[in-house]
């Protein structure tokens, strides 16, 4: 090889090897670009997953809510029959307690 | 190999070198946003589901509060109706008595002579519905006053009966001072404790 030949390997190689780091630093460039959308991405997609969740677990509760509320009136129903029974078996000698009350007051 | 082949060798290794080197900080500049953003969303995550949860708590809460609310308005509104009722019957059970002579001219009586005496006037004016007025023996309540007073009072005979369902309006000769002792005022004077009478008698267990 003459000297002007090992020049232009010489030139050549290191034309090569610039375009070597101009490809990694487009190629960092471009790793850097997507940092955002990605991070985007992966939150969009958690908060997606967490809001379904969320959603979930509130109509589990308007459901649960639904059941133990509809119990409480189911016992406390029983319970205001059960007053209202009680009650009216004294109706008469509550009757006859306010009209003594009424007649015997000076 | 030569010596040329080597050198372009040398500066093609140390660019490729250069090259993975500039890859690698990028990546591992992407690895640590990545996390670090991780963090952050799975806090921002976590909020959701607990802020969801204490929804869901308080949903649940509301629910069966209403329902013990409208529950209990049911109670009372139940309770009232008895309690109208029973007060109710009350007034017809003394609006009976005061057809019943035997019962009504001892009342009466007590409520005029009380009312006489509550005035303190020499001479007292009475006031008596028109059933009262016509059919009550006047006589003996003038007496069993008199006996009961211990002194001499004049009574007098509204001739203009009043509107009550029992009982007497006792009042000065100028109707400037009058004692309502009638069986509606008693009925209003005591409502509370009636009620509360009739509460413990039809409620309480």
């Amino acid at each position: 090889m003459s000297g002007i030949e090992a020049v232009k390997v010489i030139v050549d190689a290191e034309k090569e090897a610039a375009r070597i780091v101009e490809d990694a630093q487009n190629k960092a460039t471009q790793i850097r670009k997507g940092i955002d959308s990605r991070i985007q991405e992966e939150r969009q997609q958690a908060l997606d997953s967490a809001k379904k969740e969320a959603a979930t677990i509130v109509q589990h509760a308007e459901e649960e809510g639904k059941v133990e509320a509809a119990n409480v009136t189911k016992e406390s129903e029983k319970q205001v029959q059960e007053l209202v029974t009680r009650a009216s078996a004294s109706k008469d000698a509550a009757v006859n307690k306010l009209v003594s009350i009424i007649l015997e007051e000076k | 190999m030569s010596e040329t082949s080597m050198f372009t060798e040398d500066i093609l290794s140390a660019a490729r070198a250069k090259a993975q080197s500039i890859i690698s900080d990028a990546e591992a500049e992407l690895q640590r946003a990545t996390q670090e953003a991780k963090a952050t969303i799975s806090k921002e995550a976590g909020d959701i589901i607990r802020n969801a949860q204490s929804e869901a708590e308080a949903i649940k809460r509301r629910q069966v509060s209403e329902a013990r609310h409208l529950s209990k308005l049911h109670e009372q509104g139940e309770k009232n109706r008895i309690l109208l009722e029973v007060l109710e019957r009350t007034r017809k059970r003394v609006i009976e008595a005061t057809k019943r002579e035997a019962t009504y001219l001892p009342y009466l009586t007590v409520q005029i002579e009380n009312g006489i005496r509550e005035l303190g006037y020499d001479t007292a004016v009475i006031h008596l519905n028109a059933t009262d007025l016509k059919g009550i023996n006047r006589a003996s309540i003038e007496k069993d006053a008199a006996k009961h007073l211990g002194k001499s009072v004049k009574v007098e005979w509204a001739s203009e009966p009043i509107e009550t369902i029992g009982g007497a309006v006792i009042s000065s000769v100028d109707a400037k001072t009058r004692i309502v002792n009638t069986l509606d005022q008693k009925f209003e004077a005591l409502e509370s404790t009636l009620l509360m009478e009739a509460g413990k008698t039809l409620f309480v267990t």
